[in-house]
């Protein structure tokens, strides 16, 4: 039976720019269950990156619900946010945005930072997301001493370090070869089935293989199952 | 990984930045150790000068007095029950408890004479001690000079019994320089020297050894007051006028609170000037950390809208920062301290032109240490609040 892990219901967000007004989502309902993996997919400016901004607890909706785990996400202060952000998520950004004077391990050690656990125990926990990852003989490398792909790798083992239940990822092929970016998806794809939520916003189709499900975002609103999600869809997942 | 080595690891990559920070406030810190090590010897010296060139207690003989009116006369200055002042009082201030805060006694005799004829006052003392005491008075003209040598110091003259130091008034009104004679009492005093003028009464007296002075107005072992210089940097003079008076029943002491008051009033002044520096430097430094760490906080939206997408609360990111700014303020108020030192030393006798060297003050290393880490904490506050209440999302760039 499945769960619903993420609820969302008739999410706005509206942005000032001078004396404009930008709405960047007009009404978005969404279940997500636990487990499952999501592809946001839509045009610059759909409104994609603002989703999972407030799907991660950064960005508050105009008007609208959304609960994760049955938690309004919202009705908490933004203190008890940042705790609910360092339990129950974790990000992969674009361009990987690695602390860039920590070196590989510290960074993965990162989201552990304002945790009670020992200095041990959280060296054992990012090294043993760091082996997880294939990083195991580079930890005490700093990011510009590691590639792209390896970047990308230690930016995940930092999203699940905390074992979180829900990864979200904005472009996290963005800035890798086509090659890299297979294996980077192949890795999300490993750890969603060990039964992490992931929700990723992306611009490659080629990505949309390696998820359950594909949502279109058109003008701020979901677009309705059409033709193109389909098309997407019927690419068929590889792994 | 915790806080600290998140703020010491930014501090390590952005080595030029937190030197220049440190540097701000070293500076600031130099200056106030620099400063507050000046003035504080200054302070000791102007005291210990002041206290050393003039009496600031003295005593006299105890007498009663009223003012009477007798059959409609208004009769004043109506004394009795009078005492006297004698060597013995001289051996009791021996015995108080801050005798070692007195620098010089100086028992003078003072008493009405005919000399040459003419009426005049004549003062007995202890020469040394009293011109010491009193450096003010200095000698115009000296007996036995040659031609061109200037008169010596007087506190380091030792006069004749059989030699007088003439006031300049006195001077003319005997009609005497130095070298003459003037018969006082049927006795012959060689004029040693001739004072130069000081606008007082003292310009009509006539000075003469104590002893000398004694036999001659028939007062042998007898005083009129004895003057005391007193070290008071430590000490306070109303606790020894309080010694002094239990010690000598016969004598009435008093401080002379005008010259205490002279002294607070000068080192107030040197203070107040020191602190006022001081307060601008800091508040130099102050603007150096805060502009500083304002311009780092830019430099790092990216990174603490990490911090905060990860679950660091506002509190931890703005702990970074003051972290940041406490670890560069203690190496830089050690620094600070030393160069503080360091300038007091050398270029303190300078600037104050003070004779004496400035002690180093090794109590000042704990209070730069304070001071550093406070001015550092204070000044990196705003940054720190800043950086606490960016927007994440615009942080990120997520828009």
């Amino acid at each position: 039976m499945t769960e619903v892990l993420i609820t969302m219901k008739e999410l706005t967000k509206t942005y000032k720019s001078g004396n404009d007004e930008v709405q960047a989502l007009r009404g978005v309902s969404l279940d997500i269950n636990r487990g499952e993996s999501v592809a946001v997919m839509g045009q610059s400016g759909s409104g994609k990156s603002t989703l999972l901004s407030i799907i991660g607890g950064l960005n508050p909706p105009s008007s609208g619900r959304i609960e994760i785990d049955g938690i309004d996400l919202y009705a908490l202060s933004q203190e008890k946010r940042a705790d609910f952000r360092r339990e129950y998520l974790g990000f992969v950004f674009q361009q990987f945005q690695l602390i860039p004077y920590l070196t590989a391990q510290e960074n993965v050690m990162l989201p552990l930072t304002t945790t009670g656990y020992s200095g041990r125990k959280k060296r054992e926990m990012a090294e043993k997301v760091l082996c997880r990852v294939g990083l195991a003989g580079k930890m005490n490398r700093l990011p510009s001493q590691l590639s792209g792909g390896e970047q990308e790798r230690v930016a995940i083992a930092r999203a699940i370090v905390n074992e979180p239940p829900l990864v979200l990822a904005d472009e996290p092929t963005g800035s890798l070869d086509s090659r890299t970016g297979e294996e980077i998806m192949e890795l999300f794809t490993g750890l969603n089935r060990e039964g992490l939520t992931v929700v990723m916003v992306t611009h490659n189709p080629e990505n949309t293989r390696y998820m359950d499900r594909t949502i279109l975002m058109q003008d701020g609103r979901l677009a309705d199952n059409s033709a193109d999600v389909l098309k997407l869809r019927t690419a068929g997942k590889r792994c | 990984m915790t806080i600290y080595s998140i703020a010491l690891s930014n501090l390590k990559r952005r080595k030029i930045k937190a030197l220049f920070l440190a540097v701000g406030l070293a500076v600031g810190v130099a200056t106030v150790v620099a400063l507050f090590s000046i003035v504080q010897a200054m302070r000791l010296e102007l005291g210990d000068r002041i206290d050393e060139f003039g009496a600031n207690i003295v005593i006299v003989p105890r007498w009663e007095g009223m003012e009477l009116t007798y059959a409609g006369t208004h009769v004043s200055g109506i004394t009795f029950d009078i005492q006297r002042l004698t060597e013995e009082d001289l051996a009791r201030i021996d015995t108080i408890a801050d005798r070692n805060s007195v620098n010089i006694i100086s028992p003078k005799l003072v008493g009405a004479v005919v000399a040459d004829g003419r009426r005049a006052l004549l003062v007995g003392v202890d020469t040394r001690r009293e011109f010491t005491m009193k450096r003010w008075f200095t000698l115009r003209e000296q007996a036995g000079l040659a031609s061109g040598q200037k008169p010596g110091d007087l506190a380091l003259l030792e006069i004749p019994e059989d030699q007088v130091l003439l006031g300049s008034a006195a001077s003319r009104a005997l009609g005497r320089k130095a070298g003459d004679t003037v018969v006082m009492g049927e006795r012959e005093f060689t004029v040693f020297g001739v004072l130069n003028e000081t606008g007082s009464q003292e310009d009509g007296l006539i000075f003469a050894n104590l002893a000398v002075t004694q036999e001659l107005l028939g007062r042998s072992g007898e005083f009129s007051l004895i003057e005391l210089s007193a070290y008071c940097n430590f000490c306070p003079v109303e606790e020894i006028v309080a010694q002094l008076n239990a010690a000598i029943p016969g004598g009435r002491t008093t401080a002379l609170r005008q010259a205490a008051l002279l002294r607070e009033e000068t080192i107030d002044s040197f203070s107040s000037l020191g602190f006022a520096l001081s307060g601008v430097v800091l508040a130099v430094a102050a603007l150096a950390v805060l502009t500083t760490m304002l311009a780092s906080v830019h430099e790092r939206t990216r990174e603490i809208g990490i911090f905060r997408a990860v679950g660091f609360r506002r509190a931890h990111v703005s702990a970074i920062i003051v972290l940041e700014a406490i670890l560069v303020s203690i190496p830089a108020g050690l620094a600070g301290f030393l160069a503080g030192g360091l300038t007091a030393q050398l270029a303190g006798p300078y600037l104050a032109q003070m004779q004496v060297a400035v002690p180093w003050q090794g109590g000042l290393l704990v209070p730069s240490m304070v001071l550093s880490s406070g001015l550092a904490a204070a000044a990196a506050a705003y940054p720190a609040l800043k950086a606490a209440r960016l927007d994440p999302v615009e942080a990120l760039r997520f828009i």
